[in-house]
């Protein structure tokens, strides 16, 4: 099958949960006497994108890349990386309030820096820890915005 | 009329050629980039941090100081979206679709110097425009009713079909509707009800534009260069980005000096409509220009173009120089941005409207003449700095994928402090790939999402308006105008194919050719 098409059938699956959904979203009983009313948009593109979605399906696949599908359009990518900084973004929103800006930011990039294959530590560290007080400089020096400190600096006495 | 304008201007240059109001320009200019080029700090957020600034000054001073934060912070924000694929700002997304290709491919000095000539001509062009057409022009855009703005909306929506490639049509207009689904998402603004939010009490408030910017864009492309190993995307030869980097040969002024022009007319009279913004005036400049562009031209929209990036470049700039018509000549803010400078003015104490014109000249002719001022600083300041900007692209990979994941989701975390964002961004990062694995474009899901929300307001308000009834598309001349030109554009593509192919029946070399 080819990878628009698929997209297209996931697109239909879509747009008809967001339809079922629709079904749901409250009314008052005013409301209900309304012609335009908070479910009338969603109903609408729902149909749309349903339209869209099988149109997609059915009209013969025009590609300039030729019809690929999606295996061949993955086929040889490096998902080990990929998935390993999807992960550590995911620990890197967790322990924001935890760690703080500074230390979860810097913990964050050393990460990425060494995901992406970087050895050498002095390097990574020199990049990482300016680059983080930098911004933070910025934002709470020059622009006066209120970076609260990590949860772990009260915990631990220190603040 | 023009013994009053003259005289205005003079009190205008007067007011700017001050010296603090000459250090004002220049550092509303150099701050306004510098906050820009953050990923996520746009120029809402780089107007609003300079308004404590301001108020020891006097009311010119101050509101010469924040017009420089705000052009030059929309001029820094293009500056994120050529090197790193990193839109903070609505108005820049359509800049990235052919800048950060032509930075990809070696050349983000050339890149980001067209970006810095078409943002000069797109300003000066629409302060001539403003000094000239200000007062006039105000009383067209309030005569604008909701079927109007509904009308401009869907017209704002033709500009999907510059994203759309070969066979691509479908897809893109699909994304339109996946993004104006994602501007659901949140409490009505009308009924107060809340729609899609699962019980989070995250989601009340829907999704940030910024999130779903950074997301799609940012974080989606530092992950693809990840994935696909493409030795292409790797860093680029440092000797390659010098000052010679710069350089625009005459031919291409040649091509991209008409389409600054259009693009800055254009821009500038989208801006004026409140509401419009800039936002709109980019993206329709470059529908526009695809939509005028030669065959051959219009295939490499999205891959590199000049007239791509010049368009959208000079359409984003003019439209915020349109926005302060309604500002000053009305008091009604054309943009959030433009709101923020309304609060300014009131904080001040000027009573901004129709009467500031009158009793307030100094700060309404002194705004509009700093505006030259200001845009011949924002080349000055950039133009030498544009090397050690795009040096940024000889970063190793290995240190500069983590570097824009970084910023990108601290764009974001740095305006709501809310890690819930973080997460939200990483799950429509996955979604944007697995889109992008599957050939469907992202920015036509912007462009609706951007303009989702006005278009349902305006929508359910013209039905109020006319009694529940579908005729206020056809009733106003301004809509039907406006309708006109929307079917237009949607017609150039195929009248254009049936001209092709009546070319080729008189001349059947002329495919062979």
């Amino acid at each position: 099958m080819a990878r628009e098409k698929v997209g297209a059938l996931l697109m239909l699956l879509f747009s008809m949960g967001y339809g079922m959904l629709a079904t749901k979203i409250p009314l008052t009983f005013l409301a209900m006497q309304e012609t335009f009313t908070s479910r009338t948009m969603p109903y609408g593109l729902s149909a749309m994108g349903a339209v869209l979605s099988l149109a997609i399906l059915i009209l013969p696949t025009v590609d300039p890349a030729g019809k690929k599908t999606l295996k061949e359009e993955t086929g040889g990518m490096d998902w080990l990386k990929g998935i390993l900084l999807v992960v550590s973004m995911l620990i890197f929103g967790l322990t924001m309030k935890w760690l703080g800006f500074i230390l979860a930011s810097i913990v964050f990039l050393l990460i990425g820096f060494r995901i992406l294959g970087e050895r050498r530590l002095w390097l990574m560290i020199v990049t990482a820890v300016p680059l983080v007080f930098f911004l933070w400089a910025i934002m709470s020096v020059l622009l006066g915005v209120f970076i609260a400190p990590g949860e772990i600096f009260y915990q631990l006495g220190i603040l | 009329m023009w013994e009053g304008m003259v005289h205005g201007m003079l009190t205008g240059i007067n007011a700017t050629l001050v010296p603090i109001n000459i250090c004002m320009v220049l550092f509303g200019c150099f701050s306004g980039s510098l906050i820009g080029m953050l990923p996520g700090l746009g120029p809402i957020t780089a107007v609003a941090l300079m308004i404590p600034v301001t108020y020891g000054f006097d009311p010119t001073t101050g509101m010469v100081l924040l017009a420089g934060v705000y052009y030059g912070a929309i001029f820094g924000g293009s500056t994120s979206s050529i090197l790193i694929n990193a839109p903070g700002e609505a108005a820049t997304v359509a800049t990235a679709l052919d800048g950060y290709p032509l930075a990809r491919q070696g050349y983000p000095g050339k890149a980001l110097a067209i970006a810095a000539y078409a943002s000069f001509s797109g300003g000066t062009i629409a302060v001539v425009l403003l000094m000239f057409f200000a007062p006039m022009l105000a009383s067209v855009a309030t005569s604008f009713q909701s079927a109007d703005y509904f009308a401009l909306m869907i017209l704002g929506l033709t500009a999907v079909s510059a994203f759309a490639g070969r066979g691509g049509v479908l897809k893109a207009l699909l994304m339109v509707v996946l993004g104006l689904m994602l501007s659901t998402v949140g409490t009505d603004q009308t009924s107060g009800v809340q729609r899609y939010t699962f019980g989070s009490l995250e989601l009340l408030d829907g999704i940030e534009f910024l999130l779903l910017a950074m997301a799609t864009f940012a974080l989606t492309e530092a992950l693809m260069i990840v994935l696909k190993k493409d030795a292409s995307s790797d860093s680029l030869n440092p000797k390659m980005i010098g000052f010679k980097s710069l350089k625009v040969s005459a031919k291409e002024f040649k091509l991209i000096t008409p389409s600054i022009l259009r693009s800055s007319l254009l821009g500038f009279f989208v801006g004026v409509l409140p509401g419009a913004g800039a936002t709109l005036g980019s993206f329709m400049s470059y529908g526009m220009e695809r939509n005028l562009a030669p065959p051959e031209e219009q295939a490499r929209f999205g891959k590199g173009s000049l007239r791509g990036l010049a368009a959208p470049e000079t359409g984003n700039n003019a439209a915020s120089s349109g926005s302060f018509v309604p500002l000053l000549t009305l008091g009604i803010p054309g943009s959030g941005t433009t709101a923020v400078m309304l609060g300014a003015l009131i904080a001040y104490g000027i009573d901004p409207g129709p009467r500031m014109f009158v009793e307030q000249p100094e700060v309404f002719w002194g705004v509009i003449m700093s505006m030259y001022l200001g845009n011949v600083f924002l080349l000055i300041l950039n133009l030498p700095l544009i090397p050690y900007f795009a040096r940024l692209l000889a970063i190793p990979r290995n240190l500069m994928v983590p570097i824009i994941l970084f910023f990108s989701l601290m764009g974001v975390y740095l305006v709501t402090f809310n890690d819930f964002d973080i997460m939200m961004m990483v799950f429509f990062c996955l979604g944007a790939m697995a889109l992008r694995l599957m050939n469907f474009p992202m920015a036509p899901l912007l462009l609706g999402f951007i303009l989702g929300g006005l278009m349902e307001d305006n929508l359910r308000r013209s039905l109020m308006i006319y009694d529940e009834s579908m005729s206020f598309m056809w009733e106003r001349p301004i809509t039907v105008s406006i309708n006109c030109l929307t079917l237009l554009v949607l017609g150039m593509p195929l009248f254009r194919s049936v001209l092709a192919k009546l070319k080729s029946k008189k001349n059947p070399n002329a495919l062979l050719k």
